[in-house]
């Protein structure tokens, strides 16, 4: 699914470069839900904007669905996203102006979907993330917790391959963290979707199917966990 | 990306942007205001100086003569010509061809105007002027832009009307006698002169008033006058000009068959005067100055000679045309600077939104449709602009015509200004283009916004 190969990234500050990561080599198969673990300024961050698409590394290969993105052009790596890959922020990154239901369908939007079809999937994805009734409200009307979920339901609107998520809970009390956590792993389980989540919480990583480590640009880690083994069996939803 | 989408998320963002929105609005309103207004003026300046000047030019009649360019028997000027070498003149102007003018499509009216010279004309109590008598069907007077201000038309003979210009300057035979050999002796006192012309502008009731034509004998060794016999006034008309004006244009109008008779009485021989079915002058009044053109060519294809006022009009609308460019240019030079206040306020807001742009683009928004709803939102500010500057020039007009109402222009008709409903479209038109002209840059500049910084927190 995803195939990280040989990257190396550096950033030029004057006539001084300053490598921020060191051939990083990493695969991620479909469905699987893996964590980006590191400290601050460890490169994580970094790694995932290469990912993305959004940063082109110095070095090395991005496969995401066999397709190397790193030779994509500026639109057809927009085309790219709007198919093949999910966000999820750390500060949500909800529009203010537009309802709940209309910041789920915004990527719909961008791939000229019909109205009705949009709204059908969006209702259906508030109802899977246990906000059905906040539809018509405007994100600043939301807690954290809750405009989560809606980031949450905005990125699972394409059926995307990968979703990317920085930091999801990073904003959140550790309760909200928590029934976060479960949506991600719950939606993960029901909808085999691959989940890279960044973050520099060991207690985050730790419910992820692996974890990958990062420290100073290098990977020094990769451990399997056995969280998959403790979803609590067919509750999407845990309050 | 759906052009309802589009228009959507442009209309979200201008309704929540008010400052933004109201800044680029009154920019392009004063605009557009500014081009509708100056459209509105110059039109309505224009088509009050074309009814003004139609009043004094009649620029939608045509003046018909006899055809004085054939060479043989002309049909200008009593030539003495036998009656049977007159019937074969063809450039006479006789009532078969008025007829047949009278025929022709977009003419609405066709009268003989016999011009039968000018003459004296003396009241009852003795009160004299001179004035130009005219023979035609009194009828059909109303169709020439008359008005009747007393009375009206009557078929009867011996019965005349008078514009108004011959109603004023009427002055008893001594008092004109005296006042005349005074100026004679002291042309330049001006006190004579005053008095002279107070006297030239003073109305006399003339209606139902019987007066008397008087014309100088030819034939006459000692300077003798003929006098007509007396005609009835049955109407006084109201040309609608300037009354200071209308000393200066004084007429009888009587119809061709008392015409006939004061020929006969007075023994004029003004052009055709004395001959049946025969003018020398006849106007045609055509339904609009569009059709002018193309009824004159009609009318010279029966050996006629025509005239018309018609250059009156070109040039005004060369004048004019000019002026609307000006205005034009006024109003385009404002929508100029409004577009940069659109420019200024709309990279602000992109630069404001541009991790709005950024998150738009990581959900997977391309180049395009990122440019494409900056331009949107910015035609949308323009067209609101444009329905604000609506408002504004409706406003505005209002104040100037109250302005000129309370100014007065003293003189006719009183000038409105209206605006064309032609005006609203180009002022709209005008106020969508600048603003999305001015929303290209920033439309641009957004949709190079780079997406990192979606993702990047400050």
């Amino acid at each position: 699914m995803l195939r990280v190969e040989n990257v190396t990234h550096s950033f030029k500050n004057g006539n001084e470069t300053t490598a921020v990561l060191h051939q990083i080599d990493f695969s991620v198969k479909k469905g699987e839900m893996v964590a980006l673990l590191g400290s601050s300024g460890s490169g994580k961050s970094t790694m995932l904007n290469l990912m993305a698409g959004l940063m082109k590394p110095t070095e090395g290969h991005i496969y995401i669905a066999d397709q190397d993105i790193v030779k994509m052009s500026e639109n057809k790596l927009s085309e790219f996203r709007r198919k093949h890959i999910g966000f999820i922020f750390q500060a949500y990154e909800l529009i203010t102006s537009l309802t709940v239901r209309e910041n789920v369908e915004l990527p719909l939007v961008f791939q000229s979907v019909s109205p009705s079809i949009r709204k059908q999937k969006a209702l259906a994805l508030l109802e899977g993330v246990g906000i059905p009734d906040k539809a018509d409200l405007f994100p600043s009307q939301l807690s954290g917790g809750q405009q989560q979920r809606v980031s949450i339901a905005r990125s699972l609107i394409t059926e995307p391959s990968v979703i990317f998520a920085d930091e999801p809970t990073g904003n959140l009390d550790s309760k909200t963290e928590e029934e976060i956590i479960n949506i991600l792993l719950n939606l993960n389980k029901k909808m085999k979707t691959t989940f890279i989540v960044v973050t520099h919480e060991l207690k985050v990583a730790e419910q992820m199917q692996r974890i990958f480590t990062l420290q100073d640009g290098y990977m020094i880690t990769e451990k399997q966990t056995s969280s998959d083994t403790e979803l609590e069996g067919g509750k999407l939803i845990e309050d | 990306m759906r052009i309802s989408d589009i228009s959507r998320l442009a209309w979200e963002q201008v309704k929540r942007r008010k400052v933004v929105t109201g800044l680029c609005m009154a920019g392009i309103s004063i605009g557009c205001a500014a081009i509708i207004v100056a459209l509105s003026i110059g039109d309505s300046a224009q088509s009050y100086t074309e009814r003004e000047i139609n009043r004094n030019f009649k620029m939608d009649e045509i003046t018909v003569t006899p055809n004085g360019g054939i060479p043989s028997q002309g049909g200008r000027e009593g030539s003495g010509a036998s009656a049977t070498d007159a019937k074969l003149d063809p450039g006479r102007l006789t009532a078969q061809k008025l007829k047949i003018v009278q025929g022709l499509q977009h003419v609405t009216a066709a009268a003989p105007f016999q011009e039968l010279g000018y003459i004296q004309m003396t009241t009852i109590d003795n009160k004299i002027t001179d004035l130009q008598l005219i023979g035609t069907d009194l009828r059909l007077l109303t169709k020439y832009d008359h008005r009747f201000k007393q009375g009206g038309p009557s078929d009867l003979v011996g019965m005349a009307v008078l514009n108004d210009g011959a109603t004023v300057g009427l002055i008893d035979t001594e008092t004109r006698q005296r006042l005349f050999e005074q100026l004679n002796t002291d042309p330049y006192n001006n006190k004579l002169m005053e008095q002279y012309n107070s006297l030239s502008m003073l109305p006399s009731d003339m209606y139902k008033q019987q007066v008397q034509l008087q014309s100088y004998d030819p034939a006459s060794q000692n300077g003798q006058s003929l006098v007509s016999s007396p005609l009835q006034i049955v109407g006084i008309l109201d040309s609608g000009g300037n009354p200071d004006m209308a000393m200066y244009d004084k007429k009888i109008y009587v119809s061709l068959e008392t015409g006939e008779r004061l020929v006969e009485q007075l023994k004029l021989t003004n052009g055709t005067a004395g001959q049946k079915d025969v003018y020398n002058s006849a106007i045609v009044k055509v339904d609009s100055t569009d059709n002018i053109v193309q009824v004159e060519k009609l009318i010279q294809k029966l050996t006629l000679t025509t005239s018309t006022n018609l250059y009156q009009k070109e040039a005004i609308a060369d004048q004019f045309s000019m002026i609307k460019k000006a205005a034009l240019g006024i109003g385009v030079f404002i929508l100029i600077i409004a577009s940069i206040s659109i420019i200024v306020a709309m990279t602000m807001s992109t630069h404001a939104r541009r991790r709005q742009i950024g998150i738009m683009k990581v959900l997977g928004a391309n180049m395009g449709q990122i440019r494409n709803m900056f331009i949107t939102e910015a035609a949308l500010l323009g067209m609101l602009g444009g329905l604000l500057g609506i408002v504004f020039s409706y406003l505005i007009v209002f104040g100037i015509n109250k302005l000129i109402g309370t100014a007065g222009m003293g003189m006719g008709e009183p000038l409105v200004i209206t605006i064309p409903l032609m005006t609203l479209p180009i002022g709209i038109a005008f106020a969508v283009m600048t603003g999305v002209l001015s929303g290209i840059y920033p439309a641009i500049s957004a949709s190079r916004t780079n997406a990192l910084t979606a993702i990047k927190r400050d």
